[in-house]
């Protein structure tokens, strides 16, 4: 049973998913100018599984990432400004330049951080779902990681775990068919990997991870579910990684013509054609949120150039509270 | 203050009663804790005390480890059990990628108030998977506050600094020290992390130790002072911050160190803490800094194997004699 | 603003100075152009005058540091005002930087025979003045350790200078070598050891010069004010020989002699505390009347501490005149860079024998001690001879 979605929060939607794969695109020309260090992950093709999943999270509900984790954070309601400005390494940003791109964090949002580690972020979720119960409060922690990673031990322990102490976590797998160039069909023993679930005696549900409101749907009973303390889900989003593994990725493991076949399979293009029918979305709307979101993403990228670089000394800070 | 002696084991269980009795923040996680109140007896009588808050956790290192980060993440102050010390290594990306980095990762945004607890050490035959002195690989990751005691007042006291301490701490505890009785003060008493304690003053020579080194060294200490050498036997207590001024004080006065500790000898502690006396009292140093180690080898099970591999009294004592040029 | 008191170059050629004495300690109060610190350079003894007032916050270089020129010795500020960082006394921590492999290189080459010794007892030898080279290590490998040192520095306090001499001796008094003495300590022992000296010695005849006293003291006195002595004649008499014999007016310089274009003639003076040698510049450019003057003005100043370097550097030769001493011959010991130096005794009524008869006549010996590597006894002997005929035959001084 479909619960009903207002326009506002439809709207909303489209909005966060058009914000997500803006900034996405921008911090792909970003670094392809050189002026991100390291390298960056990007989650084009895969807003309507972090949109979705988050929209029905509040914001004292717990999330933990990835290293391909822009997406989520900005989900969450993360600072586009701060989130570049750690993209280049300021000092304003987010994690003071220490983190960088796989290390974005908010823990006023409940943003728990993204991990470097694959498979880093269960044990920590699962801590985070402790806390809760110990606590007494009817927050929810979600956990988002990658088919790759339900094949570490992590995933299986925290499964365990969560499934004999009921934490209320949702586990959602971003199916995106690629664990950097092994792809799950090598790679993982089952196909849906919602599958492992009843190895734990947990709900897995698999769902089309590109549309969105079939995500919100499902995350949305979990979620529900979790709150009453009915215990874990494994929520698998079945989607793609438009991009490769990280920017550069000369991506000999899959064709070109793959990548096409899933471009019609575009998220932000089925919501807005959905919206469009039910007459929420206009053509004028359209670029009106383009333009603002364009608007949003400049002011960031200015405010981030114009902000200070970290003195080196403040490499020696942050360690203890108590040194 | 009055004292009264007792055992490490009674001294933990003290310290954690007192401390969750205090703060309902704080909670216990490992394997086998419920039933015996630990494997060793530590946490006797806390289960039933505290109701719900000493849980009993299925084999899965990674994720008891993260379960402590995890609610340390968000509001809780929990203690982690180890269970062995050897098992570290289960839980490695947790305590050194996670919990050792996650405060500086994130630009110093959270605090990380977790308690890593973890019986370690040789001599009751367990063999190479449940006897080793790991302590040196921890503070090779920064971000970890290391603690090593030895004596009862000090795992008392240290154990209560350690959990009211909002930085990340792992702390070892010698298996053998578990049922050793000392004196331990009445009411109250904390011990701050990152002091040492000369526990016996001396101008001969400094040893330094912690752990079970400690009473080796205050053994042969002993026997030391009937061949005229008086040694000043410092604990260390906690090895990460280190109290350097404290054994700069003693070797200023004694011209000559010898480290002791049961951890092997390549890259142990004792390596580090004779790096920095030779970097940084080069001019008061009348002898090299000696070491005295367990062998390179992984514990060996047969009685007779493990006490030649372990560090010994005559150790000790053979070491200071070659500082001294007795 | 706090002031920095930098070790002062006190003359051209001073590269370092001794602290021989804080006037003031740390905490007094200063006032500017006070007397803050005894400097010792080669040549003289220092009353350094504080550059400003305020308190003497921080003493850098305690007393018997020898200190390059324009090092930092001592802050002066008000109290509370914020010091400058100076890692004079001790680094906290030392950065290890790794020696370059080529000065190991070097360094390991110059140590011919290197000595094991433990850090502290090295320091402690450097501290003491203990030779570690003299030493015998009862550390492993023949390493000196501390109780080595710590023995060496028991037995040189209670050996001393007199080893048969018992321990309990309470009427000794015990006189630090330190200061001018020190510094005499030093050089004359690198003099006497380093130069091979030959001395040659003559009998002169004084009569003439007395007379030439006589005569012109009366005008020297009214133009400069002081009485001639006859330092200041003999001044002018090896000044004037010296030009005729400039091999004498020397000094070596590694595998070469340089003989030198000005004629400085040091005067040996002595003063309570040691020996002092003023220089008259040149000497055979000036007249008796400036000479007297110059010498008066010199040992004023020496007898209150108050030469200069240039007072006391760029001497060419030395005069040590010890006949008001009472005393009939010195050999003196050259001081060096000098080639030569002259040691007059004191002048007594004699019998001689003068052209076949016995005659009384005021002589007395005038010995020359000099540098073997420059001259030998030829061209020493001829400088003594001239200074002789001249001596006995003054107006030789106009020619």
């Amino acid at each position: 049973m479909k619960s009903s979605v207002s326009t506002r929060e439809m709207r909303r939607l489209y909005r966060t998913m058009v914000t997500i794969r803006k900034f996405e695109t921008l911090a792909g020309e970003l670094f392809a100018a050189g002026k991100i260090p390291g390298f960056i992950h990007l989650s084009i093709g895969q807003e309507a599984s972090s949109v979705g999943v988050c929209s029905v999270l509040r914001p004292d509900d717990y999330i933990a990432t990835t290293h391909r984790g822009h997406g989520h954070v900005i989900a969450k309601g993360g600072d586009l400004k701060k989130m570049i400005a750690e993209l280049i390494g300021r000092k304003t940003g987010y994690c003071k330049g220490k983190g960088g791109s796989m290390h974005i964090a908010d823990f006023s949002l409940g943003i728990l951080g993204a991990n470097g580690v694959v498979g880093g972020g269960f044990p920590i979720i699962i801590g985070a779902g402790l806390s809760i119960k110990l606590r007494h409060t009817d927050q929810v922690a979600v956990c988002f990681f990658g088919d790759g990673a339900s094949n570490r031990g992590t995933f299986h322990e925290a499964m365990n775990m969560a499934s004999i102490w009921k934490l209320p976590i949702l586990f959602v797998c971003e199916n995106n068919c690629y664990a950097s160039t092994t792809p799950t069909s090598y790679a993982c023993s089952v196909t849906n990997i919602a599958a492992r679930a009843a190895g734990y005696n947990i709900p897995g549900v698999t769902v089309d991870g590109n549309d969105i409101l079939a995500v919100r749907e499902a995350a949305g009973q979990a979620v529900d579910r979790a709150r009453r303390g009915e215990g874990p889900t494994l929520l698998e989003n079945k989607t793609y990684r438009r991009r490769g593994h990280f920017e550069g990725d000369p991506q000999k493991y899959r064709t070109r013509a793959e990548v096409a076949e899933w471009e019609k399979n575009d998220p932000l293009l089925r919501f807005a054609s959905v919206l469009k029918k039910k007459k929420l979305l206009t053509g004028e709307m359209e670029k009106e949120i383009q333009k603002q979101v364009d608007g949003e993403l400049k002011d960031a990228v200015a405010f981030a150039e114009q902000s200070e670089w970290p003195n080196p000394e403040e490499a020696l800070e942050d360690m203890f509270i108590n040194p | 203050m009055p004292e009264r002696m007792i055992s490490c084991a009674v001294a933990i269980c003290e310290a954690l009663t007192e401390e969750m009795a205090r703060d309902e923040a704080i909670f216990i996680i490992g394997e086998d804790l419920v039933a015996h109140g630990g494997i060793f007896g530590q946490f006797k009588g806390l289960p039933e005390r505290f109701p719900g808050r000493v849980i009993d956790s299925p084999i899965s290192e990674s994720c008891i480890v993260g379960a402590g980060l995890g609610a340390a993440l968000t509001g809780m102050r929990p203690l982690v059990d180890m269970h062995f010390a050897d098992f570290v290594t289960c839980a490695m990306d947790e305590i050194v990628n996670q919990t050792a980095k996650i405060r500086y990762m994130f630009g110093g945004q959270v605090k990380v108030p977790l308690v890593i607890w973890a019986p370690d050490g040789a001599g009751l035959s367990a063999a190479a998977h449940h006897s080793q002195s790991l302590e040196s690989w921890f503070i090779h990751a920064p971000g970890l506050k290391v603690v090593v005691p030895s004596e009862p007042a000090d795992v008392k006291g240290l154990l209560k600094a350690a959990i009211r301490d909002d930085d990340p701490v792992i702390f070892f505890q010698h298996k053998k020290l578990f049922a050793r009785e000392g004196p331990v003060p009445e009411g109250e008493h904390i011990v701050p992390l990152g002091k040492a304690a000369v526990k016996r003053p001396g101008g001969s020579v400094t040893i330094l130790t912690y752990g079970s080194g400690f009473y080796m060294s205050m053994e042969a200490a002993n026997e030391l002072a009937g061949m005229g050498i008086e040694a000043e036997v410092i604990d260390l207590r906690t090895l990460k911050p280190l109290d350097f001024e404290t054994i700069a004080d003693s070797i200023k006065k004694t011209n000559r160190a010898v480290v002791v500790h049961e951890a092997c000898l390549s890259g142990g502690f004792g390596a580090e803490v004779s790096a920095r006396i030779n970097s940084e009292l080069f001019d008061y140093l009348d002898a090299p800094v000696l070491r005295v180690a367990a062998k390179d080898v992984p514990i060996p099970f047969s009685p007779r194997l493990e006490n030649f591999v372990l560090p010994k009294v005559e150790d000790v004592i053979k070491a200071v004699r070659q500082v001294t040029y007795r | 603003m706090a002031t920095t008191v930098i070790m002062p170059k006190l003359g051209l050629t001073m590269k370092e100075g001794t602290i021989e004495k804080w006037l003031k300690q740390e905490g007094d109060r200063v006032e500017k152009g006070e007397p803050l610190v005894e400097i010792i350079t080669e040549k003289l003894n220092f009353q350094y005058e504080s550059p400003a007032s305020g308190i003497l916050r921080k003493i850098l270089h305690h007393e018997g540091k020898v200190v390059p020129v324009t090092t930092p010795i001592a802050i002066i500020a008000e109290e509370g005002e914020a010091l400058p960082e100076f890692e004079a006394i001790k680094s906290e921590v030392p950065i290890e930087a790794p020696m370059p492999a080529a000065a190991v290189r070097k360094e390991m080459k110059e140590h011919r025979e290197r000595i094991f010794a433990s850090p502290v007892a090295r320091k402690i030898a450097q501290e003491k003045g203990i030779d570690l080279s003299l030493l015998k290590g009862s550390g492993p490998g023949g390493r000196i350790i501390q109780t080595d040192v710590i023995s060496a520095v028991e037995r040189v306090q209670t050996e001393g200078a007199r080893p048969s001499v018992p321990a309990q001796k309470p009427a000794d008094k015990l006189i630090p070598l330190k200061g001018i003495r020190k510094i005499i300590a030093r050089r004359m022992t690198e003099s006497f050891r380093d130069t091979p000296h030959f001395y040659l010695s003559v009998e002169v005849d004084m009569s003439a010069v007395q007379d030439l006293k006589e005569r012109v003291k009366d005008e020297v006195e009214k133009r400069a004010k002081v009485r001639l002595t006859l330092t200041d004649i003999l001044v002018k008499v090896v000044a004037s020989a010296l030009k005729e014999h400039p091999i004498i007016n020397s000094r070596i310089e590694g595998d070469q002699i340089r003989l030198l274009e000005e004629i400085n003639v040091g005067v040996a003076i002595a003063l309570d505390d040691g020996l002092i040698v003023p220089v008259v510049h040149r000497a055979d450019q000036k007249s008796l009347t400036e000479i007297a003057s110059v010498i008066r003005n010199l040992t004023r100043r020496a007898r209150r501490g108050k030469l200069t370097l240039e007072d006391v550097g760029g001497g060419t030769f030395t005069l040590s005149n010890m006949g008001m001493l009472g005393i009939d011959k010195i050999n003196p010991i050259i001081n060096p860079p000098e080639c030569s130096i002259l040691g007059v005794g004191r002048t007594v009524e004699k019998p001689v024998v003068q052209g076949g008869e016995i005659k009384i006549k005021p002589m007395a010996w005038f010995s020359l001690s000099s540098d073997h590597r420059i001259v030998d006894g030829a061209a020493a002997g001829l400088f003594l001879n001239h200074i002789h005929k001249i001596i006995e035959n003054p107006d030789l001084l106009l020619v």
